[in-house]
């Protein structure tokens, strides 16, 4: 009966106002979650709704977020030989990078990275034979201008934040 | 009575003897006229910023949302946020509008709802004025509403506006009806007018004893109120939001703050008649008042939460064909009861298995016509077939 259906829509949205307060991730009266999260399991109780300057999720392995320069656990440096394949592979021309040294002992002295002109294809991380860099798992880089850029220490930073060890382990390239 | 209860008594005394020291009679009573005249436009604007708080929290809530959560602690400022960026908003008079005509409107949204005031009593004792129509004047008044519409959309020269102009006419037109019937019971039973009277004649609340009459009495002012699901001359998706779509700035903002102080009114009312008003264990009366008025304001956001909007045919049919035929067989069952049994314990209980039976009657009629009718419509109405 029309009635009936009425009254049930009424105790359904009663009960969706009180699992709102008593159950899923943001229970009474926890208002953010702290630090990124898992993503949570789909479910009709709680609220799952994301606050996201305050709240956010972790990103998945695969992510594309900003290039970032992986850290050679014996010499602390950068594995990055100043070759200059992710220069050329660049369809921006946004990587530019300066080298020292010959033979084996050459090493990258600058590493340039235009994040405005990037378009996150990963062409360069594919060039790269040295295992140097990859793309990381930040994202909140948005910039007013086009030449905001990162130097090396800066990306070895963020190599040290995203927890990535070697060049295409999302991928299951590395053995 | 209470020390608390009569607080708010005692210190109206109290200012009446300081001012009656300096001032003539006629002038205390003016000054203590002007004091209720400001605590009851501060009772009606008061609850609007709490429920443009409160309806968009209870409405996300009951969506697993979390609704305005940023303006302050728990979003409670956000009314100030809005009445900002209102104020900040061009006023735009449309070429085709009657000029006067559409200005004056928004003004005259408030008035009826802020008249409705005067007749309720918020405590003990806590009433502007006891008019011995009290009720009556609140029904008459409470219509006029429409008036304010009808200005509003004919002198804005819109289409849009006119139909939900006439929308808003048929919806008056007939729920007026149910609802004057409804109001009926209560004061057949109260045995007068005035709201006092009302309030003090429920020992068990009116709600208890005619459950139909309350009922229908709170579904007829959702309509009067156009609030949701009779919001029909509202309709966004088919006559963008009808009467007040050609206004802007501080002049929508009227309409706005009308619309939530009849909300209010709608909680108030209701108590008054049907749920005892200031009447209750240990709180004082104004608490009651408020706790009530609440509870009553909360189901109509409630039900915006929840039901979609009805269609004008479905809105017609529900009231004469289903409202005024039961309100009037519970006004005659419920007269008899009274009459015969009294107004005491006896007869407030028939009076609740009459109105039971009814409602029983009703349903079991309408669903056996249902079964064996042919037409879709009706089946699909009452039967909930698709
Ligand atoms: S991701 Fe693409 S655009 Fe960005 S630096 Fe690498 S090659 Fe250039
Ligand atoms: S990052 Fe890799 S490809 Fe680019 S210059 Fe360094 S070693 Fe060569």
């Amino acid at each position: 009966m029309l009635g009936r259906g009425m009254l049930k829509g009424l105790w359904v949205t009663l009960q969706h106002t009180i699992s709102s307060f008593t159950s899923g991730p943001r229970r009474f009266p926890k208002r953010y979650l702290d630090g990124p999260v898992p993503r949570p399991e789909p479910s009709t109780q709680g609220m799952l709704t994301l606050q996201y300057p305050f709240e956010k999720y972790e990103m998945w392995p695969r992510f594309r977020g900003v290039l970032v320069h992986l850290r050679d656990p014996e010499t602390g440096q950068s594995r990055c030989t100043a070759c200059m394949a992710c220069v050329r592979a660049c369809p921006h021309g946004v990587l530019t990078v300066t080298g020292e040294g010959k033979g084996r002992e050459r090493r990258a002295k600058t590493y340039t990275y235009e994040l405005g002109r990037c378009i996150f294809c990963r062409l360069c991380v594919e060039s790269c034979r040295f295992d140097a860099i990859e793309m990381g798992q930040e994202y909140e880089f948005v910039s007013t201008t086009q030449d905001q850029t990162l130097n090396l220490e800066e990306m070895l930073a963020l190599g040290d934040r995203s927890g990535i060890k070697h060049t295409g382990e999302a991928w299951g390239q590395v053995e | 009575m209470g020390f608390l209860d009569a607080l708010p008594l005692t210190v109206m005394d109290w200012l009446r003897g300081l001012l009656g020291q300096g001032l003539p009679a006629w002038g205390v009573e003016l000054v203590v006229g002007l004091i209720k005249v400001v605590l009851i436009l501060v009772v009606a604007i008061l609850p609007v910023i709490v429920l443009t708080w409160l309806e968009r929290k209870v409405l996300a809530r009951g969506q697993d949302r979390f609704g305005p959560n940023l303006a302050g602690p728990y979003g409670l400022v956000v009314a100030f946020a809005d009445a900002i960026k209102i104020l900040t908003k061009e006023d735009i008079i449309p070429q085709a509008a009657d000029r006067q005509v559409f200005r004056f409107a928004p003004a005259l949204v408030l008035i009826p709802t802020l008249l409705v005031f005067t007749v309720v009593p918020m405590g003990r004792g806590m009433i502007a004025a006891d008019l011995n129509v009290g009720i009556l004047f609140a029904v008459a008044i409470g219509s006029l509403a429409v008036i304010a519409i009808i200005a509003a959309t004919w002198s804005s020269g819109n289409k849009y506006s006119l139909l939900s102009m006439f929308r808003s006419v048929a919806q008056l037109v007939s729920y007026e009806l149910p609802m004057a019937f409804s109001v009926l019971t209560v004061v057949l039973v109260s045995g007068g007018l005035s709201t006092v009277r009302i309030v003090e004649a429920q020992v068990i609340p009116f709600a208890l004893v005619m459950p139909i009459a309350a009922v229908t009495y709170f579904l007829a002012s959702l309509a009067e109120a156009n609030r949701s699901p009779f919001d029909l001359l509202l309709g966004e998706s088919e006559i963008v939001a009808g009467h007040n779509l050609e206004y802007s700035g501080m002049r929508f903002a009227m309409f706005y703050i009308g619309e939530y102080a009849h909300i209010f009114v709608i909680g108030a009312l209701t108590t008054t008649l049907f749920l005892g008003g200031y009447q209750g264990p240990i709180l004082p009366g104004y608490m009651w008042f408020l706790i009530k008025t609440m509870a009553v304001v909360y189901v109509v956001l409630w039900i915006r939460c929840t039901w979609p909007r009805m269609r004008i045919d479905q809105l017609l049919d529900f009231s004469w064909k289903l409202l005024v035929p039961l309100n009037l067989a519970n006004l005659m069952l419920v007269a008899l009861v009274f009459k015969l049994a009294g107004t005491g314990l006896l007869g407030s209980l028939l009076s609740l298995v009459v109105n039971v039976g009814l409602l029983v009657a009703v349903g079991t009629f309408l669903v056996r016509r249902a079964r064996s009718s042919t037409s879709r419509r009706t089946r699909a109405l009452v039967l909930g077939e698709v």
